[in-house]
């Protein structure tokens, strides 16, 4: 597509990749098919096409209000596009480039800004989080969450970094617990490093790059001494955090000082089914006879890993059922389930239709987002699948 | 080629365009006893005669309007093609113009092509004596209006046909047709269920609890065929269905007012006094029948489907459906697009238009 | 805007003197607010389909969500004069949906029901909105699809396809969408709703279902549609067979039909596209070959067979370096990638590319292809030809880069001669894709200044006043006439005597 960004513009860094990536799109509209916002919304500025052209027209200097800040707010950067997009366009980058671009101009929605800075000086943070979670749950509005008995792992010689994570470690350690115990029955030592906690993505995606990029750059710096002492991998149990560790290496390319460390350690970054995919499970306890997976956008988009957690649910003895638009995303999208509840609340209905139809007994993900989300609407359970495989197998 | 001969059919429609006299468009006559009577000169079609083009690896032939159909389908015999429309005969002066203006298919139409599907283009002369070319000769062409197939079963109403390129396929290897006594419920069900397990059926015909089905394809395949649906195969498939097709059998020999009703194929009965045989599924339904045009009219719109008296003794106004007053103007427009004095086969296809 | 081009719209007819600021107040009556785009901000994106070489910014986006909403901005549309461009998911190439400045642009993508699937008759009724691959997707429940599949199936739309009479690779066998279509309901210029065609095998009258079916949204506004469903072939086989000569590749696709076989699909490439996707994705074509054909065949098992046969024997008769049978469904995906890929993959070696669609007599395929050649040694832009070889539609891909000046008008070129060359050996300008703004100029080469006038006339009888999509397929004589002045062929001044409309 044909570009006409100002000179000064193209002179940056930023500038310069916006272009790269605008004129490697050829507007051929594909993207829109799967994008859920143009599904629900019909609206070519409600798809990713429509959004690389406000981006290209802002970029460009044309007149821009709060109309493109909120398209571009409505994006769940679910990444199906960059799935679907022939031509390969990063969309993903793009979007990102827009949205800093657009905060740099001063547009923005009020309210959005509020409640995006009540999620970073909160939810990142388990200290703070803990006891708000607490409170919610003794008024009803989030389910109790579960007392875990902490196991001992063992000291092996294999060793692997377990990212405790900043939500799920409030709301659902058994995630963890469970990757521990199989990790222990497989002879393999995880390492939890106590003081990292979030993984920068709520920051980073919520307009507060800087404090995004000091908490990653602090996470290098824990997990570095570990790598250095041969920890062969860091296992993800959240493909949100997992992407964005795996992005490290991008966001850091500039970085003199953390640039090669940022690369080693999305090299090493592994979700727990790509680190599981060729273990075969030994078949025990059905508590659940059939489960449908919903994989994560972040996992099958982001991660592009697609059919390796059904794999490993069926060698674990479920029966993985099929439904229709897997592909599409359940309205989480990180925090944004909180910033467009009408749209979220509507993909969420329309996912959870959609794998009522196949009437699985329990449903799987493997995404903390997705499955806080989910499992509110639910009528039967929502679980990380690698709490299915410990329960199955333990 | 020929230029002479279409340039005195020009001649003839614009002088008829300017003193505004109507013109009966002719080829074989052999279809003259279907749908209305036009009461005027008539400018024959037949001097158009002649294959013009035809590489049978192409799958297209074009040839002018007058030629012969038999003369092309032997053509098309001889390198092993065929129209998969299977277009009736009436008479053997049948030709090429005439096929398209009718618009009729054989009994292979549901499960190849309709005559329409196969217009690749169309040369006509229009109201007011312009020669035109559209379409052409390939399949895929979507450069402005469809208005080669627009021509076809138009009557003549729209222009004359000079010439046409039509699709052309090859001719099945083998063709057997089996014979099997069923009621028409348990027909229309084996047929369905065939279809629906690919088995390559090409012709269906019911009539008094007998259900003949022909099967096309490489002699083995269509032997194993017949070993797995049972059937009598009868003796000379070839002769059975010219005989449907061109109407000789027995059914079509009456004084009786014929038929021709169109309805959805998995349409039960066709409550009209009279007997009654199908084709095409059940999609196609012949009925000898008293019955008023009205009532036979409307109880195959009800069926959403339509009919039309195809040879009778006694015409009434107009043979086929009458339409709904929004497609009856849209009808008038386009006549009046092409044909604006109105010369062009007046009232033969409806007697508005 | 820019150095990019606009429509000229002079040939457009301005009849009113609307503000955009009072069109909210117009229609507010026929849709909610949320549903009226006039900003220019949010106008922009719509500024173009798939066809950006030319923008123009609309009056005003309407998103209806309803028939009756349809219907209510006919009416109000015809009441104040405005011209409306009806528009689907905007992947057309040929910029049939491109707005008009003093139109409204009608984007039908809200409906997007698919009503029923009736699979005793094997129909799906759908709105226009609905995207073709989801009627296959919600027919295979039956094992029924629905044939014809453009290369943008995943995303275009059944109104879109029904407008453009789309293709795709397996037109020989399966035809157009004019061949699968039973039934239009549409609504007309004066908001009164019409729907021809039915489930029969016939219908009565004049063939208004094949008029509409590519009529470019230029004679009304469909608003639902039955389409025809087929059962799914029982078996399917892809052979991949290499040439070192174009001729001798485009002889084999002429002796593998003379043979008596109908390929679901044959598709070739030449050098240039086999090296571009080889290395966009590995499909394992050989990059040495100077042409590839693809050829898929589908059916019963022994009928199968004998097709297998004769088009590996046709092929290597015919010279062929190599003839591969794909083993299994994975091989096939495979091979059918790097046909599939081939515009992406061409988009990697130029920033733009137009992408032509003239069709030929399969006969003078070597000869179309030398010439393709010379036209872009000539004019000195390179050229790589993706070709549905079984139907003869041609995809010249000419690739320049829009930012450098002047390329785009080099490109232009290159396709006009192109197009030309495909009328004078008896072909279309245009196969699939439609005329829409971009081969205007060309439908003056195809068709005489009388048949341009019959098409007027057409036109004329649906939509008098020529709101719907105006400008747009057919050109009018006096753009012939400029056009001509310009080209003028073996010292024939064309169009000498023309009246104006």
């Amino acid at each position: 597509m044909q570009t006409n960004l100002p000179k000064e513009l193209l002179a940056t860094t930023t500038g310069e990749r916006a272009d790269e990536i605008l004129r490697k799109c050829v507007h051929c509209g594909f993207c829109n098919a799967t994008c859920p916002t143009h599904q629900v919304t019909g609206d070519e500025l409600d798809g990713p096409r429509g959004r690389i052209y406000l981006i290209k027209e802002m970029l460009e200097g044309n007149i821009t209000t709060s109309a493109t800040l909120d398209h571009l707010d409505q994006c769940l950067t679910c990444l199906n596009c960059e799935t679907t997009c022939p031509s390969g366009v990063n969309y993903g980058e793009l979007v990102e480039i827009g949205r800093e671009h657009i905060e740099a101009k001063n547009i923005q929605n009020k309210i959005t800004h509020i409640k995006r800075q009540l999620i970073c000086a909160t939810f990142p943070y388990p200290k703070r989080f803990k006891p708000l979670y607490s409170i919610a749950s003794l008024l009803g509005l989030a389910p109790k969450r579960k007392s875990i008995v902490a196991i001992k792992t063992a000291t092996y010689s294999k060793k692997v970094i377990l990212l405790d994570g900043c939500v799920q470690s409030v709301t659902n350690p058994e995630i963890n617990h469970a990757l521990k115990t199989l990790l222990d029955q497989c002879s393999i030592q995880a390492i939890s490093v106590k003081a990292a906690h979030c993984c920068g993505a709520i920051h980073h995606h919520n307009g507060a790059p800087e404090k995004a990029l000091a908490i990653i750059k602090n996470n290098i710096d824990l997990w570095w001494p570990h790598i250095e002492n041969g920890c062969e991998a860091i296992i993800m149990t959240a493909s949100g955090c997992g992407l964005t560790v795996k992005d490290y290496a991008r966001i850091l390319k500039h970085d003199k000082e953390y640039a090669q460390k940022a690369q080693r350690i999305s090299q090493l970054t592994q979700d727990a089914c790509e680190f599981f995919a060729s273990f075969k499970f030994i078949k025990n306890n059905a508590t659940y006879k059939s489960v449908a997976f919903h994989p994560p956008c972040t996992l099958q988009h982001g991660q592009r890993i697609n059919n390796v957690v059904e794999k490993l649910l069926a060698s674990a003895g479920f029966e993985c059922v099929d439904f229709t638009d897997k592909h599409l995303c359940c309205g989480s999208a990180g925090t944004y389930s909180l910033l467009q509840p009408a749209l979220a609340t509507q993909l969420k209905t329309n996912k959870i239709y959609q794998i009522m139809q196949a009437k699985p007994d329990v449903i799987a993900t493997a995404n903390i987002g997705c499955l806080i989300h989910l499992q509110k609407d639910s009528s039967i359970p929502v679980k990380h699948w690698l709490e299915l495989v410990d329960i199955q197998i333990s | 080629m020929l230029n002479q001969q279409i340039q005195s059919l020009c001649d003839t429609v614009k002088h008829a365009y300017e003193t505004k006299q109507a013109l009966n468009i002719q080829g074989g006559n052999s279809k003259s006893f279907y749908a209305n009577h036009v009461d005027a000169q008539t400018i024959s079609t037949t001097d158009l005669s002649g294959i013009i083009e035809y590489q049978p690896s192409e799958l297209y032939i074009t040839a002018h309007a007058g030629t012969p159909l038999q003369i092309i389908e032997d053509t098309l015999t001889e390198h092993k093609q065929m129209f998969s429309f299977e277009p009736p005969y009436y008479s053997p002066s049948t030709t090429l113009g005439g096929s398209i203006a009718c618009g009729l298919s054989g009994p292979r139409r549901p499960y190849a092509d309709a005559i329409r599907d196969c217009i690749l283009g169309t040369d006509i002369i229009n109201g007011k004596g312009e020669h035109l070319s559209f379409g052409g000769k390939v399949i895929k062409n979507v450069a402005g209006y469809d208005v080669s197939r627009l021509m076809c079963g138009a009557f003549g109403t729209l222009g004359i046909i000079t010439q046409a390129s039509i699709k052309v396929l090859p001719k099945p290897e083998h063709e057997i047709t089996l014979l099997f006594e069923h009621h028409q419920q348990q027909a229309k069900k084996n047929i369905q269920d065939w279809l629906n397990s690919l088995i390559p059926i090409t012709a269906t015909y019911f009539q008094n609890d007998h259900l003949w089905i022909r099967i096309s394809g490489l002699e083995n395949i269509v032997s194993t065929i017949h070993k797995k649906l049972g059937g009598e195969k009868i003796h000379s498939s070839k002769t059975f269905w010219q005989a449907i097709k061109n109407h000789q059998a027995d059914f079509f020999q009456t004084d009786i007012p014929l038929w021709r009703c169109i309805v959805p194929h998995n349409t039960n009965e066709i409550v009209l006094q009279g007997e009654s045989c199908f084709e095409w599924n059940g999609g196609l339904r012949w009925i000898k029948s008293e019955e008023t045009a009205e009532k036979v009219f409307k109880t195959c719109q009800t069926l959403n489907g339509y009919a039309s008296l195809f040879r009778s003794k006694e015409k009434p106004a107009d043979c086929f459906a009458p339409m709904n007053n929004q497609v009856k103007k849209l009808h008038m427009n386009l006549k009046h697009a092409f044909d604006p004095e109105n010369i062009l086969n007046p009232g033969r296809m409806y007697s508005w238009c | 805007m820019y150095s990019q081009k606009s429509l000229n719209t002079d040939e457009i007819h301005h009849k009113h003197m609307l503000d955009r600021s009072e069109i909210p107040a117009l229609f507010s009556s026929c849709l909610p607010k949320a549903c009226i785009f006039t900003s220019i901000e949010k106008l922009r994106p719509y500024e173009c389909d798939a066809y950006t070489a030319y923008r123009s910014l609309p009056l005003a986006v309407l998103l209806p969500e309803t028939k009756q909403q349809v219907i209510d901005i006919v009416k109000t549309c015809q009441k104040y004069q405005l011209p409306i461009v009806t528009r689907g998911a905007g992947t057309g190439l040929s910029g049939g949906a491109h707005p008009i400045e003093n139109g409204i642009l009608l984007n039908l993508s809200k409906l997007n029901q698919i009503y029923e699937i009736n699979h005793e008759l094997q129909y799906a009724r759908v709105g226009p909105g609905v995207r073709n691959l989801a009627i296959s997707e919600a027919a295979s429940t039956y094992d029924l699809y629905y044939a014809p599949d453009p290369s943008s199936q995943i995303a275009c739309t059944i109104g879109g396809n029904i407008a453009e009479n789309s293709g795709g690779v397996h037109c020989l066998k399966y035809g157009l969408t004019v061949h699968n279509i039973l039934e239009i309901t549409f609504v007309n210029i004066d908001g009164e709703v019409i729907t021809v065609g039915s489930e029969c095998y016939e219908n009565p009258g004049y063939d208004l279902l094949a008029l509409l079916t590519g009529s470019e949204g230029m004679l009304a506004i469909m608003i639902q549609a039955k389409v025809k469903l087929l059962p799914k072939p029982a078996n399917k086989e892809v052979i991949l067979a290499a040439f070192n000569r174009i001729e001798d590749a485009g002889e084999a696709v002429a002796n593998i039909i003379a043979s008596g076989v109908i390929p679901a699909g044959l598709e070739m490439m030449d050098q240039a596209v086999i090296q571009a996707t080889e290395n966009f994705c590995q499909a394992g074509y050989p990059t040495d070959a100077a042409a590839i054909l693809l050829c898929e065949l589908d059916g019963f098992d022994e009928a199968l067979q004998w097709e297998i046969q004769q088009v590996t024997q046709q092929c290597n008769q015919c010279h062929a370096t190599s003839v591969r049978k794909a083993n299994n469904a994975q091989e096939q995906e495979l091979f059918w990638k790097g046909r599939k890929s081939a515009f992406p993959a061409i988009g990697q070696l130029a920033p733009d590319y137009l992408c032509m669609d003239g069709t030929i007599p399969r006969q003078h395929l070597a000869h179309v292809l030398g010439e393709i050649s010379n036209i872009s040694e000539r004019i000195g832009l390179p050229v790589a030809n993706v070709f549905h070889a079984g139907d003869g539609n041609l995809h010249p891909l000419i690739m320049y880069d829009a930012n450098n000046a002047g390329e785009l008008d080099k490109a232009e070129e290159i396709g006009s001669q192109i197009l030309e060359l495909c009328v004078s050996v008896g072909g279309t300008i245009t196969g699939e894709h439609g005329v829409g703004i971009e081969k205007l100029n060309q439908m003056c080469v195809q068709f005489n200044s009388q048949e341009l006038i019959q098409f007027e006339q057409v036109k004329l009888a649906f939509d008098p006043e020529r709101l719907f999509n105006p400008g747009k397929a057919i050109p009018t004589l006096q753009r012939c006439a400029e056009f001509g002045a310009m080209h003028v062929h073996a010292g024939e001044l064309p169009f000498k005597d023309i009246p104006r409309f």
